[in-house]
């Protein structure tokens, strides 16, 4: 069996997994644990966004 | 006034969650009764090992040469070894990639490094835990 990903795709699978360890072990409450991990997410998606984007226009 | 340094809790207190967190992911968290955050952390770290392994990431070995090949190869090592069983596993049972020239095998190589990387905070956590140091 052979996954084949688009680059999105993988990013996005990486940004969700890593989250989730970010998110529990980040902060002290769960409240606060929930709201980290989804804004970690939120900064994987808009990083991986921007740099695309970034290298998109560096190549021309 | 300087600051005075903090004893280090014994060994007894922190051991068992530490080898059981690094042996299975999220074990360690089971071990102190955190059910919930032990059964997030084995999902995301044993999903993005599995994952790792169907895009045909590779493993590193130990290498050494100049400064960069050493630091990616040895510290790329010891990351797969941070898995814990699951890197064991993987070996035992004859994983082996040799270097695949795709976006998706790059991908593999780097989910399954940043999975034992992972699985360390997941272990520093435990041992936070377990010493006192966290609620």
């Amino acid at each position: 069996m052979h996954l084949g990903l688009t680059h999105l795709q993988a990013a996005l699978l990486f940004a969700f997994f890593a989250s989730i360890v970010l998110g529990v072990v980040g902060r002290n409450s769960d409240k606060e644990r929930i709201r980290y991990g989804v804004t970690v997410f939120g900064y994987f998606v808009a990083a991986i966004f921007g740099l695309g984007w970034l290298m998109y226009f560096g190549h021309g | 006034m300087p600051k005075q340094k903090k004893a280090m809790p014994p060994v007894q207190q922190w051991a068992a969650p530490v080898l059981l967190g690094w042996l299975v992911p999220g074990a360690g968290h089971f071990y102190l009764k955190r059910w919930n955050h032990g059964g997030l952390l084995l999902f995301a770290i044993a999903s993005m090992f599995i994952f790792g392994l169907l895009m045909r990431g590779r493993m590193f070995e130990p290498q050494t040469g100049d400064l960069f090949t050493t630091v990616i190869h040895c510290g790329g090592y010891l990351a797969d070894v941070a898995n814990g069983s699951l890197y064991f596993l993987a070996t035992w049972l004859g994983y082996q990639q040799q270097q695949m020239a795709t976006a998706v095998a790059d991908y593999g190589t780097k989910f399954l490094a940043c999975a034992g990387l992972l699985n360390i905070l997941a272990v520093i956590d435990a041992y936070e835990i377990a010493a006192g140091q966290k609620p």
